[in-house]
């Protein structure tokens, strides 16, 4: 009976706060960006502090002059010193005695790139902070150029399609694996057709950081940089993830598991068909994409089966001693 | 006061750690000093990455970590451009910060110094000398100091170790008061003066905080706290930026007067001296003068006395404070000389001169149309000897006495 059946949490029971953005904020038209940040902010609650860096998030989380379009408190830093700002920030309140949540909010190019450095460095350290990067894969903010997050094949303003060229030619780096790598507290996959999973993630994420690094990994579309039309952003995410192009799993403490099942997987074809930066793509480079998206899920359901089995032993081992 | 109320008190008091309850006389580094003076300080977080020559001085400061003598946050970074950033955002957090570099390490920091600086973030760093990446030197020279010249810190350069202690000490204090709010380096060369012990006389930690007490009576610098309506590094769009640069601009030039006035305070409570921005060495009644920096002072002085015996009216100037440029009180102490040299441990691209000597020349119209004469010396621990010194007070002596001379010697 439908009563009696166990209600699932919908995304608004994490709610813990109310939304501390300004109603309308200078996003482009259908950014996934606006939902990301209102979400992070009103699951994490009004005790964060932001740190981030010029990029598309930055006109909204940092302002301009006196003026920012939010409430929390933030500090906007260079693009390569967003993980070694907040690592100042999270240990003086340390030293202080301050609670405190120190939430990095980046893109992938900082992330992977420029800041990467910094970022590897936080982690290894175990410093007490949420680092979410949302992933639009490339360079968006300055003129949708590519970067390590790029996918193999995908045109860019500097991997042009062209006479000579089929757009990017090596693929993304991996980089939520990278970062479980550093075999931190908590590390997880999230985008913006499952705010649900998202969400439980950010609150897993919270209190993960109370004692070391937790890293979001949130795959984010862009409108303008994908050439998708404005109101499909989030039915992109959906496609990434019902494609395995994009798993949504998680990491907690060494133990891998996928949080969203995807019974019979599409072939990736059904998200590049309709993102204009993949239109150009043939068959044969699609089935070179399939084939890296494959033998990712492979190597993720093979973390998941093995670290789940290290743990079995152990616990079957108690009653045998018996 | 009840005893639980004595003991609460008692408890509420900063921790005095033994090896530094009493002031006493140290043979130490200048790296050990630089450490020490630190230390003293009680920085609420310290950041840092070693690097040849500077390492001593983060290892001095993990052992006194370790063994409970610092009680802070001490974080073993991974490059020095995570060194700064941490240190930045740390004091914007609202603590008091510190770090130690040198040369690549500090051309490493470079963009997160313009952001330390801009953000008004009163941090103080050690910068132990040493010519930075290209030709690659393990060496002495100060070129990585002038290559940061322009990122709106505030430069000390010092000539000895005792002038280490005292002047970092002398940086937090600087960096730290309400009128400035600037970060400090405190240089001092490589090799010469970080490896080399002397004695030092090592001020208790309680002379120290009582040193440092007046800041606490100022207002409050903002606090970036988690929760708080506050942000940092905002967008300057066309006026507000314009603004904070003016704002910063004028900081810097108030760091003169301050440095004077702090470094006034500070003679009152140890006795020793450093003549603030510039120290006039012999000058009264000079005629020519020698002007330079570092530990090539100690040197200049001993053969300034030497000609001094032979007749020789040489008197020498050091430059303590590098930025912001000490422009009048040099244009002052060089004023009505017949003939002006300055030693450079560093060159000026692009004005074919040492960099002292080409903003030295900047204050001509201030101290009249005088030979000025360019000593490049000292580069990668090429020693800077009496006979070279000697040689440059003839060059400048000739020079007054009406001979041709040439403008720029490279030594040796």
């Amino acid at each position: 009976m439908a009563e009696l059946r166990k209600r699932q949490p919908k995304v608004c029971d994490y709610y813990v706060d109310e939304d501390s953005f300004s109603p309308g904020v200078a996003f482009c038209a259908g950014c996934a960006l606006e939902l990301n940040l209102r979400l992070i902010s009103r699951v994490l609650g009004k005790d964060i502090i932001f740190v981030g860096t010029p990029s598309c998030s930055a006109p909204v989380l940092h302002g301009q002059n006196t003026m920012a379009w939010h409430k929390h408190a933030y500090y906007a830093c260079t693009m390569t010193g967003v993980a070694s700002s907040a690592t100042g920030l999270s240990r003086y309140y340390e030293k202080a005695g301050i609670d405190a949540t120190v939430v990095c909010h980046t893109g992938d190019g900082c992330a992977q790139d420029v800041g990467f450095q910094t970022l590897s460095g936080a982690a290894e350290r175990n410093e007490k902070m949420i680092y979410v990067c949302y992933d639009n894969e490339g360079y968006m903010n300055t003129g949708i150029q590519q970067s390590s997050a790029t996918p193999f094949g995908a045109s860019t303003s500097t991997t042009p399609t062209g006479r000579e060229s089929r757009g990017k030619t090596t693929g993304s780096k991996n980089m939520p694996l990278v970062m479980a790598m550093h075999e931190i507290p908590y590390v997880a996959t999230a985008t913006l057709s499952h705010l649900e999973d998202y969400a439980k993630k950010l609150v897993k994420a919270k209190e993960a950081a109370k004692h070391g690094f937790a890293y979001i990994h949130v795959f984010a579309p862009c409108v303008v940089g994908w050439k998708i039309p404005v109101d499909s952003s989030i039915q992109v995410c959906r496609d990434a993830v019902k494609t395995n192009y994009f798993p949504l799993w998680e990491m907690e403490d060494g133990v891998y598991r996928i949080t969203q099942k995807v019974r019979d997987p599409k072939p990736v074809g059904e998200l590049t068909s309709t993102v204009g930066k993949f239109k150009h793509m043939r068959p044969e480079e699609t089935a070179i994409l399939q084939a890296q998206v494959d033998q990712r899920f492979r190597v993720l359901q093979a973390l998941c089966a093995g670290s789940a089995a290290a743990e079995a032993p152990a616990a079957e081992a108690a009653p045998a001693g018996e | 006061m009840s005893a639980a109320e004595t003991n609460a008190a008692a408890g509420a008091a900063l921790p005095v750690p033994a090896i530094a309850a009493q002031p006493q006389t140290k043979v130490i580094t200048g790296n050990g000093a630089a450490a020490w003076a630190a230390m003293l300080c009680r920085p609420d977080v310290v950041a840092a990455y070693p690097i040849t020559p500077q390492s001593e001085v983060i290892e001095q400061l993990a052992k006194f970590h370790a063994d409970g003598v610092l009680d802070c946050e001490y974080v073993t970074v991974e490059g020095e451009n995570s060194a700064q950033n941490v240190i930045c955002g740390a004091s914007m957090a609202g603590g008091r910060a510190f770090t130690a570099t040198s040369s690549y390490g500090l051309v490493y920091m470079y963009d997160a110094m313009f952001n330390t600086a801009g953000y008004r973030a009163p941090v103080v760093m050690i910068n132990v000398n040493r010519e930075p990446p290209g030709i690659h030197a393990v060496c002495s020279g100060q070129q990585d100091m002038i290559s940061v010249r322009d990122t709106g810190w505030v430069q000390l350069i010092v000539e000895n170790d005792q002038e280490i202690m005292d002047t970092t000490i002398m940086a937090f204090r600087l960096a730290e008061d309400h009128d400035i709010q600037l970060p400090v380096i405190v240089n001092y060369d490589g090799y010469y003066l970080s490896f080399l012990a002397e004695s030092v006389e090592v001020p208790s930690i309680t002379q120290v905080d009582d040193y440092l007490a007046p800041l606490k009576a100022q207002p409050p610098r903002p606090q970036l706290l988690p929760g708080s309506n506050l942000g940092c590094g905002s967008h300057g769009i066309g006026m507000g930026y314009v603004e904070l640069r003016k704002k910063h601009m004028a900081a810097m030039e108030r760091v003169k007067p301050k440095l004077e006035e702090i470094e006034a305070e500070f003679t009152a409570a140890f006795g020793r001296a450093y003549g603030g921005q510039i120290e006039k060495y012999r000058c009264e009644d000079a005629e020519i003068v020698l002007v330079t920096s570092g530990s090539a002072v100690g040197t200049a002085r001993e053969v300034v006395d030497a000609k001094r015996a032979e007749g020789v009216k040489v008197g020498l100037v050091k430059i303590r404070l590098y930025r912001p440029w000490p422009k009048e009180a040099l244009a002052a102490a060089v004023k009505g000389m017949k003939a002006v040299g300055v030693l450079d441990r560093s060159i000026c691209f692009g004005w074919d001169c040492g960099p002292l000597y080409m903003e030295l020349r900047a204050v001509t119209p201030e101290c009249g149309v005088v030979p000025m004469l360019s000593f490049i010396d000292g580069l990668a621990n090429m020693d800077i000897t009496r006979d070279h010194i000697a040689g440059m007070i003839d060059d400048i002596q000739a020079a007054a006495d009406g001979r041709p001379y040439q403008q720029v010697t490279w030594l040796p």
